[in-house]
């Protein structure tokens, strides 16, 4: 049990549009153990991003319950989690979403502001971080002068600033081209395995998913192995 | 420091670019309220510290008056308030009103009968006299002030005639008294045009017969050692006095016309104090805008573990370093401005060609200009807090938002 970094049990959410209601998810279940690399594929609208979203707690499910390394974080406030999930998430997204005022070198770094005063260990890391992702010589450049595959790469160096136990991944291939896009996921999963994290990455691509350890399917708001 | 104080000042001074225009737009509003703010109020109170010193300068700081009227034990009164430690000098007057008549112009000056020896040590009257000296008036002359003299047509050396209210007096008593015809040994300014329009001084003696006070006065007005407070003097003496005298500092004979002062500038204060509040809708629009532009990245913040509260801080310190910034930056203009006020004011007088007009209507050409700390203290804060609560909206609006949906939103 304590092998499982990340649970989902019983996860159910359902939106209201006009009177009718959409039942995304019923009855997920997922758990990822320590260090694996798990792909969940699923049509679009199936409820992947929501259920990305109640994985890292930044939604209440509706039933079930959510475990961080066998500690669970169901009821727990926004407020009280924030903390937690810097040190125990990265996230990354489809649009990135870097901050545009700072370079990519304090991109990375804004995680670890996010809990407390950064110093030099921690500048050299995000340095390194960079240079893992091949972006060595870009550390200084502003987002607006990143391509899309640099800034993806970026935004990886930030979900693993933190050491993070786990990753979460929503279609960061999405607004890339194939070539940038196998690059992108090579960086992720290697840098990914590197640091110890664990990877949950939703992808609409087959040889995106094959790479990873395990494969997953939402379908009608349940998780298939 | 704090990740949300650095993306703060981040988003207002971009890495890698020259300032941003937001920043520079909101910090200049905030500046240009202050500097207006300060500029003027300063120049006020210039106005009214002249108008302080020069009703000080023609009064004295105190000014001690006999219940009845009359005082005939003035040299007692003098001789005990002289001896006390605040007291610079003392001296007896008698005042009122007479008709004074210079051909056939008659006017109805104020009338203020002196003893020079003691006088010149309560009021620089030397200082005032354009024509004549301190010495030359005895007791069969006067000296008329600029405007009386001017609106009389009379000059030194040339005779006026005198008629006092003891002459009415008299004529109810069927005893026809002659009026004293008296001789214009000086003329004087002081610059304070309440006494420089229509006064008359003369000897005490004189006035003393003009008013039937035989050897009494009608007060003693007291001079006290520089930075002394007359109100508290004057509180002391009434203390001390066993009925007979009052004492009245010279902030309470004026007090209304001091009060005015002050309410002119308090309004003045409330008034322009919206420009800047102006300034702050300008910031409050911006930042209200930013927060919907970066509505993504707000909510990226809450996925990397930002608290709601830490957001908004984010955004409020943003107005608040407006505010902090403009007000140092409109301080340190206005003090540019002012200190070199006459400059602009001479070429402005030059430019409008209204150098003799400014000259004619106000007796000095300079403009006066005095900093008051407590003014500086109250705009800075009320600046800093304007514009602190201009961005506690776009915080407001940003703490709300809730990371999913931000994240979800296109
Ligand atoms: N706030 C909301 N209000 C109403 N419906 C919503 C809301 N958020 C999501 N939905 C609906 O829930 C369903 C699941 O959405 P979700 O974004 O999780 O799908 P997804 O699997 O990530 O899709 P995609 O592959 O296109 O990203 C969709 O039908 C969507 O329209
Ligand atoms: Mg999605």
């Amino acid at each position: 049990m304590s092998d499982f970094v990340l649970t989902g049990t019983g996860l159910r959410k359902h939106y209201r549009s006009g009177e009718r209601a959409i039942e995304v998810l019923r009855a997920a279940d997922i758990t990822v153990l320590a260090g694996e690399s798990v792909s969940i594929r699923g049509e679009s609208g199936s409820g992947k991003t929501t259920l990305l979203n109640l994985l890292a707690g930044l939604d209440a499910s509706e039933g079930g319950e959510v475990a961080w390394a066998g500690a669970s974080i169901t009821g727990l406030s926004n407020n009280a989690l924030a903390g937690r999930r810097a040190r125990f998430l990265g996230m990354v997204f489809q649009a990135y979403y870097l901050i545009p005022e700072i370079d990519a070198l304090a991109n990375v770094l804004m995680a670890r502001r996010m809990l407390g005063r950064v110093g030099t260990t921690e500048r050299a890391r995000a340095a390194a971080l960079l240079a893992r992702v091949g972006l060595a010589d870009r550390a200084h450049h502003l987002p607006a002068h990143l391509s899309g595959g640099e800034r993806q790469r970026v935004a990886i160096a930030r979900a693993l600033m933190n050491e993070p136990r786990v990753i979460l991944a929503d279609e960061p291939t999405g607004n890339l081209d194939e070539h940038t896009g196998d690059a992108v996921i090579e960086v992720l999963l290697g840098a990914g395995a590197e640091q110890g994290a664990a990877l949950v990455l939703v992808t609409h691509n087959p040889q995106h998913a094959a790479k990873c350890g395990r494969s997953l399917r939402l379908h009608e708001g349940m998780l298939q192995g | 420091m704090p990740w949300y104080l650095y993306l703060a000042l981040k988003q207002l001074f971009p890495s890698g670019r020259r300032i941003a225009f937001f920043t520079l737009a909101s910090i200049g509003g905030v500046t240009l309220g202050v500097a207006v703010l300060i500029i003027v109020l300063s120049v006020m109170n210039g106005f009214g510290d002249e108008i302080r010193q020069k009703i000080l300068e023609t009064n004295g700081d105190v000014d001690v008056r006999s219940e009845g009227g009359i005082m005939y034990d003035q040299e007692t009164v003098m001789a005990k308030i002289r001896g006390l430690p605040e007291v610079a000098a003392v001296a007896p007057y008698a005042q009122g009103v007479v008709m004074l008549q210079a051909g056939n112009r008659p006017s109805f000056p104020f009338i203020r009968g002196i003893d020079v020896r003691h006088e010149q040590e309560v009021v620089p009257l030397a200082k005032f006299l354009l024509i004549g000296r301190v010495d030359d008036l005895d007791d069969d002359s006067v000296f008329l002030s600029s405007e009386l003299a001017a609106s009389m047509a009379v000059r030194v050396g040339q005779k006026v005639d005198v008629y006092s209210p003891l002459l009415l007096e008299r004529l109810k008593k069927d005893e026809i008294l002659l009026p004293r015809e008296l001789r214009v040994t000086g003329i004087f300014e002081t610059g304070w045009n309440q006494v420089d329009s229509n006064t008359v001084i003369c000897s005490l003696r004189l006035m003393q017969e003009l008013y039937g006070l035989k050897s009494g006065v009608h007060g003693v007005s007291v001079r006290l050692k520089p930075g002394r407070d007359a109100d508290e003097f004057a509180a002391r003496l009434n203390a001390q006095f066993s009925g007979a005298d009052r004492a009245v500092s010279w902030i309470e004979s004026n007090r209304d016309f001091l009060f005015v002062i002050q309410l002119e500038k308090n309004m003045m204060m409330f008034i322009m104090l919206f420009i800047i509040l102006v300034a702050s809708f300008a910031i409050a629009s911006s930042l209200l805008t930013a927060v919907v532009r970066k509505t993504k990245e707000i909510g990226l913040l809450g996925a990397l573990g930002g608290k709601p509260r830490q957001v908004a801080a984010c955004f409020c310190f943003q107005g608040f370093f407006i505010g902090v910034a403009g007000a140092v930056l409109g301080i340190g203009l206005a003090v540019l401005a002012l200190a070199f006020r006459n400059e602009v004011t001479h070429t402005f007088a030059r430019l409008t060609h209204s150098e003799a007009a400014l000259l004619r209507f106000y007796q000095f050409s300079n403009l006066p200009c005095s900093y008051s700390p407590h003014d500086f203290a109250i705009i800075t804060a009320s600046s800093i807090i304007i514009a602190t609560l201009a961005g506690l909206l776009p915080a407001w609006r940003a703490a709300r938002l809730k990371s999913v949906e931000a994240l979800r939103s296109e």
